[in-house]
């Protein structure tokens, strides 16, 4: 009796330490953000001198038109920023996929960029947007055009942040579908290329559907970190002109840092949390439910 | 345990330093402190850049070491909200932006300064504090009083002016005298010029200003709200921003803006001052803290061209008070010897000579000294301007943080989005009341 007990147990026993280390450093956290949500907490104050406050900070960000225009600014920014880059990305790698002399340090050349801290980038834009000693004002000025305000128009300055990431982020897709062209199975290629299909139909037909998996999991991690972009923004218009650029990210930086409210703060950053974790769900029903289909067909072909 | 360990260690060390220093001859009311090392937060400014060039000669006559965070000023702010509600501050002495005074000070986090200056064994009987600048003190050192953040019956002294400013107008001696335009000296002289200057020079533009969304444009209307007639709040906590006042104002930022250099809409105050500078503009208005930067020839293609005058009068004269003050965190390790290095600096000896090394002078006989005004040869006019500065111009309480930053954006919407500057400032001022009610301050009406 004793004995058998034990056994039962000794799989928890094992599990105990990793469920330990996951409470502390994933769940703790996150419990604290949400607690402090429900707090008016000022970063005067320590944590349990704050007033408990229910959900008024929810209540108050639903009818804050800054909030709900830098979610409106969030939402377009991480969709623009994501189609292009995967278009291009997945474009780039489909192009490159062949044996071309040089290949490796062209692939190091293209993926540079994604290398560089953010911070930096930021930097280098900036001073590339400059009005009057930036390159692209000069160029445009020495080829007899009118200037562009870079950064100081609404809408300007929310294409430059987004020419920015993608110059950034690109690579990352291009590198990620890189590597799934290379290890598609020769065979369905070889199968494709018999029955004489053409360039366009292989990709259509074979590459991309085969590679899809790999891009799902590529376009969610993309999301995830276009939702909660902040230091090229940052640095490059810090939100402005207006609220044009003010993403998320940083308007949970600024309610922190600049209004002083920590509880108001930590109420957007669960209202990306959710935001994100619908998207994540989404994502893996789909994937689920494409598993399923695909499991369906192959199931219903085995039986004719 | 380990921060007895530290303090026993700290400690340990600090006595045997001391009796190294009092070997070496120091003596006087510095002698207990001699070897002690302060650590001082401050932001990297003009100003404290100079000091950072007077902390030897301190270090040299006490015997107390000091080592300094600078950090840029928005920054320095967050550090330090952090550091002081820690148990043990690594703070010995901060500066201080302003508007930090309201929540430092409510949140009981600075010391007040009334215990030091009573101790006969640290206050220096020659200080004399009715030299310090008045409305600096009113404006950055005292809380209490009016309204909460002014000086009244029921005020007192939490910090020091040390890094203060006014607001002055900038501008090309040359440029002005080719075209034949007079320095201006009221608000419509000084729109005039900034709009006529980029049609009769070709590529400059009339004023930089800061305009970058948020903190900065907010500043930037403020500027303008004090002289032209304006204030956030009227004596009840009523927002009156949206007021004829408060609609010239924006005005006169935004013609400001569109008659100013190339990408002004999101100048911060160095990229202004930077335009300015290297040539770009022919007027600057902001603190006096960039005039040194201005005659400085290896940073600035206009040394020596630069004229100076004081901030031009709108209904009234009112130029801006802000900058830094000094102050003791209630959880700082060495309040003493802090004290000590505070009341140095911003002794007659210590103003003197940050001012001589580039930084702004806190005390009227500063700029009444005879080497500083042929050094720097505006200071008779920053003098001047100082008699106008208000202390008033902007309210300096907990919840500015988040109006100041809905001004702000406002104004960056004005100037960019072309929003209507009644229709912004409408809604400013029904934010801000909605703000200041959730705070309580309709509690007694």
């Amino acid at each position: 009796m004793q004995t058998a007990n034990v056994n039962r147990l000794t799989p928890y026993l094992f599990l105990a330490p990793a469920a330990l280390i996951m409470a502390i450093a994933l769940l703790y956290p996150i419990g604290y953000m949400i607690y402090a949500s429900f707090l008016d907490w000022n970063p005067s104050q320590r944590i349990g001198e704050a007033e408990f406050v229910g959900l008024r900070n929810y209540i108050n960000l639903l009818s804050d038109a800054a909030f709900l225009e830098s979610f409106r600014v969030t939402i377009s920014f991480a969709a623009i920023v994501v189609s292009i880059e995967m278009f291009v990305g997945v474009g780039l790698a489909l192009l490159l996929d062949r044996n071309i002399r040089g290949m490796s340090l062209l692939r190091t050349l293209f993926i540079l960029p994604m290398m560089i801290a953010p911070i930096v980038v930021g930097l280098m834009w900036r001073y590339m947007y400059h009005p009057t000693v930036g390159i692209f004002n000069r160029t445009l000025k020495s080829l007899g055009l009118e200037p562009v305000p870079w950064l100081s128009d609404g809408s300007w300055a929310f294409a430059s942040v987004v020419i920015a990431d993608v110059w950034q982020w690109t690579p990352f897709i291009f590198i990620l579908s890189l590597a799934a062209l290379q290890s598609l199975p020769q065979s369905a290629m070889e199968a494709s290329r018999i029955d004489g299909a053409t360039g366009w139909q292989q990709i259509i037909y074979i590459k991309l559907p085969l590679m899809m998996p790999v891009l799902i999991v590529t376009l969610l991690l993309r999301l995830i970190d276009a939702f909660k972009v902040l230091e090229v923004i940052l640095v490059l218009t810090n939100g402005g002109p207006g609220l044009s650029t003010e993403i998320l990210s940083l308007r949970i930086s600024r309610t922190a840092s600049e209004f002083r409210e920590l509880g108001e703060a930590a109420a957007m950053s669960n209202f990306l949390l959710i935001l994100l974790m619908v998207l994540t769900f989404g994502m893996f029903f789909y994937n689920k439910a494409v598993e399923m289909r695909a499991a369906r067909l192959r199931a219903a072909a085995e039986e004719d | 345990m380990l921060s007895l360990r530290t303090l026993l260690t700290g400690t340990a060390v600090t006595l045997s330093l001391a009796g190294v220093a009092s070997a070496d001859g120091h003596g006087g009311p510095y002698a207990p402190y001699a070897g002690t090392t302060l650590v001082i937060n401050v932001p990297a400014h003009p100003h404290y850049n100079a000091m950072m060039k007077v902390l030897p000669q301190f270090t040299e006559e006490t015997g107390i070491e000091v080592e300094v965070d600078q950090l840029q000023y928005l920054k320095m702010r967050e550090r330090q909200t952090l550091e002081l509600t820690k148990d043990v501050g690594d703070y010995d002495l901060i500066s201080y932006v302003v508007f930090s005074k309201a929540d430092y000070v409510f949140a009981d986090q600075l010391e007040n300064l009334a215990k030091y200056f009573m101790n006969p064994k640290l206050s220096d009987p020659s200080y004399d504090a009715e030299d310090l600048i008045d409305g600096y003190v009113a404006n950055i050192g005292i809380a209490g009083g009016k309204k909460g953040y002014l000086p009244g019956p029921t005020g007192s002294l939490y910090g020091i002016p040390y890094g203060s400013e006014t607001s002055v107008l900038a501008y090309r001696k040359d440029i002005f005298e080719k075209h034949g335009i007079a320095t201006p000296e009221t608000y419509d002289q000084l729109l005039d010029a900034a709009c006529k200057i980029p049609e009769v020079e070709e590529g400059m533009g009339g004023m930089a200003s800061r305009a970058a969304s948020g903190h900065q444009a907010s500043h930037a209307f403020l500027l303008h709200l004090a002289p032209l007639g304006g204030r956030v709040f009227d004596d009840n906590w009523n927002p009156i921003i949206n007021n004829e006042a408060g609609v010239a104002a924006a005005n006169a930022l935004k013609t400001i803006v569109d008659c100013g250099p190339e990408g002004s809409q999101t100048f911060g105050p160095a990229e202004a001052a930077a335009s300015f500078s290297q040539g770009n503009a022919a007027m600057f208005m902001d603190s006096i803290a960039f005039a040194a930067g201005f005659e400085d020839p290896s940073k600035s293609k206009v040394a020596g061209k630069v004229g100076y005058a004081l901030h031009p009068e709108g209904v009234r004269r009112g130029s801006q008070t802000g900058g830094f003050g000094i102050a003791i965190p209630k959880n700082a390790q060495n309040k003493e010897a802090a004290f000590l290095l505070m009341q140095w600096l911003t002794s007659k000896k210590g103003d003197l000579a940050t001012a001589m090394a580039g930084g702004n002078p806190s005390r009227f006989s500063t700029y009444q000294d005879a080497g500083l005004n042929e050094k720097y040869p505006y200071s008779a006019t920053f003098g001047e301007a100082l008699k106008y500065a208000d202390p008033d111009w902007r309210p300096i309480i907990p919840t500015w943080g988040k109006i100041n930053a809905d001004i702000g954006t406002t104004m960056s919407q004005v100037l960019t989005e072309g929003l209507d500057p009644q229709e912004a400032l409408d809604g400013v001022a029904a934010r801000a009341k909605d703000i200041m009610a959730e705070a309580g301050y309709y509690t007694w009406q």
